[in-house]
This record gives C-alpha cells, sequence and structure tokens, in this order.
C-alpha cells in the first residue's frame, strides 16, 4: 500500500445558515458536517457510510470545492484546497472528479455523449486534437461502452450505461481522485456488480484513490479500504475496512452492520433496532449527538460530548464507552 | 472501425443496438411533432397565412389603401314640383306697395275684405277673379301748374304714363274749375290742389297679388314676363276669358287650359311661345339649370295626368326619360345622370374576390396586407419579449440572491399595470400628437413587448433555477468548464424547448391583442390595414347584417391564425416532453 495521502480533511465545518424573515437575517445553522477529519491515501478508497441526510454528500461535495466549507482544511496533495485561486483550481479541477448518485440528473439531455466525455477534456486541453477521437474512444471502451455509442444522446441509454458514461466523463480527464456519491444506489442489484467491478478495475488500471459514499454497507465492505461512519455530521468511527467490520465500537456502527441483510434465511440475525428517526442536524442534542437513540446511553453522554479514543492501526471511535 | 461498422450494417445480428436509428434530441421533437396531427394542420394553416398575407401582398393587382370607382347613372333630383297655393304679387314699377305691406294684403285676401292699411296709407283690393286680386292706389300719374293762365302738364315719367290730348283737356277744365274729378277717356281721375299747383291721381293697381307662376319659355324672355305689365295684361285676359291682348305694340296669344296657359308673341302668322302661366310651381333643384317653358309644361301635363314618368327631348334632341316621386305634395322629378362613384360594398365579384369595403377598398388585398401586419406584430413583439425576458430572467435565475429578489419585485410591479388602460392612454396621446400610421405600429409593438416580457422572464428564471441544481450542472463546475460555455451550451439548450413553446403559444395571444386594440381604434389606424381594424367595420349593424364579407373572413383568418399558433405551440409542447405520451 503506498503511504502518501492524496487528500487529507481536517476538522471540516460546513454549515448552512437559516434565513428568515424579509431581510433574510441568519436565525440558525443547520450543521451539515460539524468537524470531520479523515485521510485518504493514494490508490485506496474510503468508505463512507451513515444514513440519509448525516453529511456523506456534503463532505464529498466540500472535498471538490463545490461547496464553501465553513471553517477546517482540506489538503489536497498536500495543498489546501480553498486557498486556490480562480485559475488555479480551474488547472486542478481535472484531477478531482465526481460520480453522482443519479445518472438521468447527471448528464445533460442535450448533448450527445460523445460530447459530454470529451468537452471537458478539450476544454483543459489534456490531449492533442489529433488522438481526441482515438482517446475518447479508448475511454469509453474502458469504461465498457462501445464506440458507435459516441453519437447517441443519453436518453437512450440505460440507468447502467449512463453511470459509465458518467464514470467515463470522470475518467477522461485523467483523475487522480474520485469521490464517487452512491454510484450505484439508483441502479439494480446486477447492474450495481457490473459498476463496482468496473470501478475496481479502473482503480488498478488508472491508480485511482475513491471516496465512495454509500449507506449500502454490503458495497462498501466490497470496494473499501478503510471506513469512515458519519452521524449527524460527525465522524463517530474510523478505522480499516477489516477492523470496523470485525469489530465495531460505536454503537451507532453496530446498529448499522447489525442492519446488513443475510443472504441465508436460516441465519437469525440480531438486529439492533435504533427508535426514532435522525435528530434535526438544525437543532443536534446536546452532549453525543447520538446519545437520544443510544441503547448503552450513559449519564455523561447526555452532557458532554465523547472525545476521540484511538484503538490502534489508525482506528479510532469517538464514544464515552472508550477510553475511560 | 466506424466506417466498418457502417459498411457491415446489412450484416448486422437483428439484436444488434447498431440497427436502432440514433436521433438527436432535435430530430426527436421533429419527428414526434410530425407525427402530432393537430400541430401539422396547425403548421398547414400557418403557412397558409403566412403565404397569403406575403406572398398574396405581392401578387395581389392592388394597393392596400387604392379606392374603386366606378361611373355609374344614378337617379339624381332634376326638378321640384309644388302645387301653388300662395300668392305672389307683382308691384308695378314705381308703386308705392313695399314688401312689408304684402303680409297685410295676404291677410285682407284671407278676410275677404276689400281693403287695408299700411303704414298711413290704405289700399284697395280688388277680387279680378280666380285667385286674383289687385291691390289698387292712388297713383300721382301727373302734375298740373298754372302759371300765368297758361296751363301745363308734366307726368310723372316712372308710371310711364303719357297723357293723351282729351286728357289734358279734361284735366284743365277740371282744374279751373276747381273740381276733384273728372273723366276722360272713360277713367276717373282726382285732383288734390297744392296752391297753384295740382296732383292728379289715378287709382289704379299697383300690383297683383295671384298664385298663377309666370315661366319664361326661353332665357331671352325671363325679363318680359317678369315685368308687371305682362304679367298684368296676361291675367286681365285670363280673367276675362280673352285669347289675345297687345302690350307695346306686340300682340300676344293666348292658348291652353285654365291652368296651363302658354302665351304667344304673334308675328303675322307665326307664334312663338314666351310664357307659360300654371299654378304648378316647376323650380330646379340645381341653380345652374335654366328649365324652359316646355321641359315644365311636359313636366305639368306628366303631374296632371298623374302619370310616374315621362320623356322629354333635351337641347340635342335625344328623348330623356324623368321619373316622377311624389313626398306629401311635393312632386320630385328625377332623371339618370352618370356620374363618379366610390365603389363601396360592392358583392364579391371576379375583380374583387371579397368585395369591397365602406371605403371602396379592395377587402381581400387589405386582409392580405392586415395579415402581414398582424403577423408582424406578433412575431416582432414575441421577439423583443423573449429578449427581454431571457436576459431579465436569466441574470434572475442564474445569479439568484438579492439579484433574482430585485428582479422578481420588478417583476411583479411589471404585472400590476393595468394593460388596457395604459395602452389607451399611449392611443390616445399618439392620436392627440397626429404620429404617422407607420410609427404608430413600431411603438405599438414596442409598448406589448414592454408590457409583455414577464411571463417568459419568470419561466426563464425557474427553469434555469431548476437547471442550476441538476448534477450536470454541478458536474460542469466539478469538469472545470467555463462560465460561458456554461451558460450557452448547458443552460441555453435546455432552456430553449420551454421558451419555444411559451413564444409560440403567446404568438396567438398577441395576435389576439393587437387584433382588440385595432378594432378599438387605438392599434393600427386607417390607412393601413390590420385584421383587428377591418372587423371595426362590423360596429356597425348595417354593415354587419347585410355585408357580411367584409368582416368574416378577417374574424375568420384571426380565429384560424390563433387556432394554427395554439396548436403548434401544443405540439411543440408534446414534442419536446416525451412524457406527455398519449
Amino acid at each position: 500500500m503506498n503511504d502518501d495521502i492524496i487528500m487529507e480533511v481536517r476538522n471540516l465545518k460546513k454549515y448552512y445558515p437559516i434565513k428568515a424573515g424579509m431581510f433574510g437575517r441568519v436565525v440558525g445553522q443547520v450543521r451539515a458536517v460539524d468537524g470531520v477529519s479523515f485521510r485518504i491515501r493514494r490508490g485506496t478508497t474510503m468508505g463512507l457510510v451513515g444514513e440519509s441526510g448525516c453529511g456523506k454528500t456534503t463532505v464529498g461535495k466540500t472535498l471538490l470545492r463545490l461547496n464553501d466549507k465553513t471553517s477546517g482544511d482540506v489538503l489536497f496533495k498536500g495543498k489546501e484546497l480553498f486557498d486556490l485561486t480562480k485559475h488555479e483550481l480551474r488547472k486542478i479541477r481535472p484531477q478531482l472528479q465526481i460520480i453522482f448518485q443519479d445518472p438521468y440528473s447527471s448528464l445533460s439531455p442535450r448533448m450527445p455523449v460523445g460530447e459530454i466525455i470529451g468537452e471537458a477534456v478539450r476544454e483543459h486541453k489534456l490531449v492533442p486534437d489529433a488522438e481526441f477521437d482515438d482517446y475518447i474512444t479508448k475511454i469509453m471502451r474502458a469504461c465498457g461502452l462501445q464506440p458507435y455509442h459516441k453519437d447517441r444522446y443519453p436518453h437512450e441509454f440505460s440507468g447502467g450505461q449512463r453511470q459509465r458514461i458518467c464514470i467515463a466523463r470522470a475518467l477522461a480527464l485523467n483523475p487522480d481522485f474520485i469521490v464517487c456519491d452512491e454510484p450505484v444506489s439508483a441502479l439494480d442489484v446486477s447492474i450495481q456488480a457490473q459498476i463496482i467491478n468496473l470501478l475496481e478495475d479502473l482503480q488498478k488500471q488508472f491508480s485511482l484513490t475513491y471516496l465512495f459514499i454509500s449507506h449500502d454497507l454490503s458495497v462498501v465492505e466490497h470496494i473499501s479500504d478503510t471506513v469512515g461512519v458519519m452521524y449527524l455530521g460527525d465522524m463517530v468511527e474510523y478505522g480499516t475496512k477489516k477492523d470496523i467490520f470485525a469489530k465495531p465500537m460505536h454503537p451507532y456502527t453496530q446498529a448499522l452492520f447489525s442492519a446488513i441483510p443475510m443472504p441465508d434465511p436460516t441465519v437469525k440475525m440480531n438486529r439492533i433496532i435504533l427508535e426514532g428517526s435522525i435528530p434535526s442536524p438544525a437543532n443536534p442534542p446536546k452532549g453525543c449527538k447520538f446519545h437520544t437513540r443510544c441503547r448503552q446511553c450513559m449519564e455523561i453522554c447526555k452532557t458532554e460530548g465523547p472525545k476521540r479514543y484511538e484503538a490502534g492501526n489508525d482506528h479510532f471511535v469517538v464514544c464515552h464507552l472508550y477510553g475511560k | 472501425m466506424e466506417t466498418k461498422n457502417k459498411k457491415s450494417f446489412g450484416t448486422q445480428k437483428l439484436d444488434d443496438e447498431r440497427r436502432v436509428r440514433v436521433l438527436s434530441p432535435g430530430m426527436l421533437v421533429f419527428k414526434r411533432f410530425v407525427r402530432n396531427r393537430l400541430a401539422i394542420t396547425g403548421l398547414i394553416i400557418l403557412v397558409v397565412m403566412f403565404a397569403f398575407s406575403f406572398l398574396g401582398g405581392i401578387l395581389t393587382p392592388y394597393g392596400q389603401s387604392q379606392v374603386f370607382k366606378h361611373d355609374e347613372a344614378i337617379m339624381k333630383e332634376y326638378a321640384t314640383c309644388v302645387q301653388s297655393t300662395d300668392y305672389r304679387f307683382t308691384v308695378r314699377p314705381g308703386a308705392d306697395f313695399p314688401d312689408a305691406a304684402h303680409p297685410q294684403a295676404m291677410l285682407a285676401i284671407s278676410k275677404n275684405s276689400n281693403s287695408f292699411t299700411f303704414g298711413d296709407k290704405t289700399y284697395s283690393l280688388l277680387k279680378d277673379g280666380d285667385d286674383l286680386y289687385s291691390v289698387g292706389d292712388a297713383l300721382k300719374i301727373a302734375s298740373a301748374t298754372t302759371l300765368a293762365g297758361k296751363f301745363s302738364l308734366n307726368p310723372v315719367a316712372e308710371t310711364g304714363f303719357v297723357p293723351s290730348a282729351s286728357f289734358s283737356a279734361a284735366a284743365q277744365a277740371a282744374i279751373e274749375a276747381k273740381q276733384t274729378q273728372f273723366s276722360a277717356d272713360g277713367t276717373i281721375y282726382t285732383i288734390a290742389n297744392e296752391g297753384k299747383a295740382s296732383s292728379i291721381f289715378h287709382v289704379e293697381s299697383i300690383a297683383l297679388a295671384t298664385k298663377r307662376v309666370f315661366d319664361p319659355y326661353t332665357e331671352g324672355d325671363q325679363q318680359l314676363t317678369a315685368s308687371f305689365a305682362f304679367r298684368y295684361s296676361v291675367e286681365q285676359a285670363r280673367v276675362k276669358g280673352e285669347q289675345t291682348f297687345t302690350l307695346d305694340g306686340v300682340e300676344y296669344a293666348i292658348s291652353g287650359e285654365s291652368n296651363d296657359l302658354i302665351i304667344s308673341a304673334k308675328e303675322g302668322s307665326a307664334q312663338t311661345p314666351v310664357c307659360s302661366v300654371s299654378d304648378i310651381l316647376v323650380s330646379p333643384n340645381a341653380n345652374d339649370i335654366f328649365l324652359t317653358g316646355a321641359f315644365k309644361t311636359a313636366a305639368r301635363e306628366a303631374l296632371r295626368a298623374k302619370e310616374a314618368k315621362f320623356s322629354f327631348a333635351d337641347e340635342t334632341g335625344t328623348n330623356v326619360d324623368y321619373r316622377i316621386d311624389r313626398v306629401n305634395t311635393t312632386y320630385t322629378v328625377r332623371t339618370l345622370k352618370e356620374s363618379r362613384v366610390i365603389t363601396m360594398f360592392s358583392f364579391p365579384s371576379f375583380t374583387h374576390p371579397l368585395g369591397t369595403d365602406s371605403n371602396g377598398m379592395d377587402v381581400m388585398t387589405r386582409l392580405m396586407y392586415g395579415g402581414r401586419i398582424s403577423l408582424m406584430v406578433g412575431f416582432v413583439v414575441v421577439i423583443l419579449e423573449t429578449l427581454i425576458g431571457i436576459v431579465l430572467g436569466g441574470i434572475s435565475g442564474y445569479f439568484g440572491g438579492w439579484i433574482d429578489t430585485a428582479i422578481m419585485r420588478f417583476v411583479d410591479l411589471f404585472n400590476c399595470i393595468p394593460f388596457y388602460p395604459i395602452v389607451m392612454i399611449i392611443g390616445t396621446v399618439m392620436d392627440k400628437m397626429e404620429i404617422d400610421p407607420i410609427k404608430r405600429i413600431f411603438i405599438l409593438m414596442a409598448v406589448l413587448g414592454l408590457l409583455g416580457w414577464t411571463s417568459i422572464a419568470r419561466v426563464v428564471r425557474g427553469q434555469i433555477l431548476s437547471l442550476r441544481e441538476q448534477d450536470f450542472m454541478i458536474a460542469t463546475e466539478a469538469t472545470g468548464i467555463r462560465v460561458s460555455r456554461r451558460i450557452f451550451k448547458h443552460l441555453v439548450p435546455n432552456v430553449m424547448p420551454l421558451l419555444i413553446v411559451q413564444a409560440t403559444m403567446s404568438l396567438g395571444g398577441i395576435i389576439i391583442t393587437e387584433a382588440t386594440l385595432s378594432f378599438l381604434g387605438l392599434g393600427v389606424k386607417y390607412p393601413l390595414a390590420s385584421w383587428g381594424s377591418i372587423i371595426n367595420a362590423a360596429t356597425d349593424v348595417h354593415i354587419m347584417t347585410n355585408y357580411w364579407f367584409i368582416w368574416i373572413p378577417a374574424g375568420l383568418l384571426i380565429v384560424l391564425t390563433v387556432l394554427g399558433f395554439n396548436f403548434v405551440g401544443d405540439g411543440l409542447r408534446d414534442a419536446f416532453d416525451p412524457k406527455m405520451k398519449r
């Protein structure tokens, strides 16, 4: 495993202001991301899991500077991404790419596929004009698309094919780091497998680094090297895939993992049912944000925020149960 | 590789994807549009309308404000006949009988009295016969003076009295005998003494009142027939039933019935009619026409025979037909006169397929030119609206924030402007300033465009707001595509369909608005044509009920055009939105 860190996030916060009244006075803040830190090594995949609305996608978009951040650092190859000028940012754009969840809305309906994939390549002059067609053909082949698809329009493709087009668009810019924002959740299972395998193949072929956002734990287990678990804007547990799946420490992670369905009807599942719904990120609970739904809730959890507990081998958990 | 695939097309398997024809979104829209029967109907209607308006205007031989005229023989009033019921006075020259005294005489006639007073003078009234009275006055015909035993007699020149020898002798005798009265030649004269001078008076007719009308036969006879002496002689002869009389040494013969007499001057055995005397007044309708006695006689004969028409030979000898129409006691003589008239309300014919309107203009040609204006106004206004709408709506949607708020409040403000009152005020102002009709159209376009862009701005803003949040727009940011390309390659093509539909749909509305304004007289003005102003003719009930060909075609054209635009708009909407499949 290559040790150099391609993406480092330190205490990243992203708050959305809540405006009210005629003059848009700020009356509160939605804490979408509330102090998240992690590192991703080159050539690895980090899985980011959590319930809907816990801030996974916001983290992904902020890493590409598609959102503004509120505070914290985003270091891409050791450089603060938010310090770049517009011109520098445009130059660095091809290295950071994203694959969206919805393959239907992520392709412009009035553009042929070849144009969609090649537009940014031409924009950044990544390949000479003479080699342009061959280059696009090569990328399309690598993503499992046929060259004759070039002149077709997105509406003629199935969801899986569209996702391949999205991957091709990202790949064509020869990126180092790709945020995969739930790339398979809109696809049916057989197609999911194809796309996951494609992503894995491409990772090997082009030595890509992925931030794989998903709420599908089995997919994350399949593709990730490291896994971060998010709850209400916080990263509650982080570690290698092996550690996390073998030995989940945070009660939320345990509950989450207990919900992975077993493909064997005879096995009795020991599910931990979480009660209630996720609290509003605009008004998060005091103390540990998870205490309202935690089975192992203690008095301290309600008043005091837990600290990070390092369990070794880059595995940490943020919970009062550990490190006393 | 590509070319090889295309070459081996015939050998492809049935399930080969490449067998499926690839259509761009534009082609797909076109295909769906073409399959929509209603939309094609609309398109055909519009093509026909455009051909009609733009080609028709070129092909038609007429101009849009060309007035057609033709020669037409119309029955024109020529003369008026009326039974004479009033007494007319003819006053002897030099007599003291002013016009103001005439009513007194009339009053006396109606009272059957034999004298009346005017001022300090008393006149005698004498009924000479049927419808004939004479006003009598002691007329001073001569003055006599006796100076140193010498008697001299001076006749008053104006009366035309010529004293005869016997008159002079009788007068001298009477004056010397200081008599107040004497008679000579069978006429009684009175004498008034004023010292050495004496005035000799003769009670004499100074005026005659008659219902009869004296008409000169020719223009040369006017002076004679108007003279008191002539009239007096004629009337006296008529009343006495005489056939001839002599005046100034000319012998005149009287012929005809008692109501219609013809007086002819005798010259040897030849008789020349000089005057007709009748109780029917025949007067020409135009001042400069002289009606000959012969014509009047012919008219009177026809009238008495209760004929509805008669013919009379004019100067050139051709017979002209006259028609007599009666209104109460007035008879109007009409005759056909050739004149140049405007071809108003001519019914559809080969030369005017839709007839002519109230101004004598070809309706078909006006419809063609009107169509040009109506369609042109529609298109220019829509283009104007769309341009303003795209720019403001686009800025509003793309930048958002306070710019969006400001522009949207501006849109609200524009929506609050009451459309018709504003347009009416502008129309009135333009009327007052007497703006050239062509300039008026441009001002109208500008006003309609400025008042109508808000809905398009809203649509564009809404569409851009929703597109901005779409993943493919975020992807363009992530892939680092520059802003101009993002707008023109990604946003605009996705806004266009909606815009095209919106613009097509509003075209119909604008054409209706233009027609309404022109109908109300605020839009396109005469002599320029517009479908709305052509329909304006139907505000006249007479035209609406009798001349359908003026307003129904214009109405149909408006209905068809708007229908066409709506069909095409609907078709485009369905074509752009494949989810709307039926």
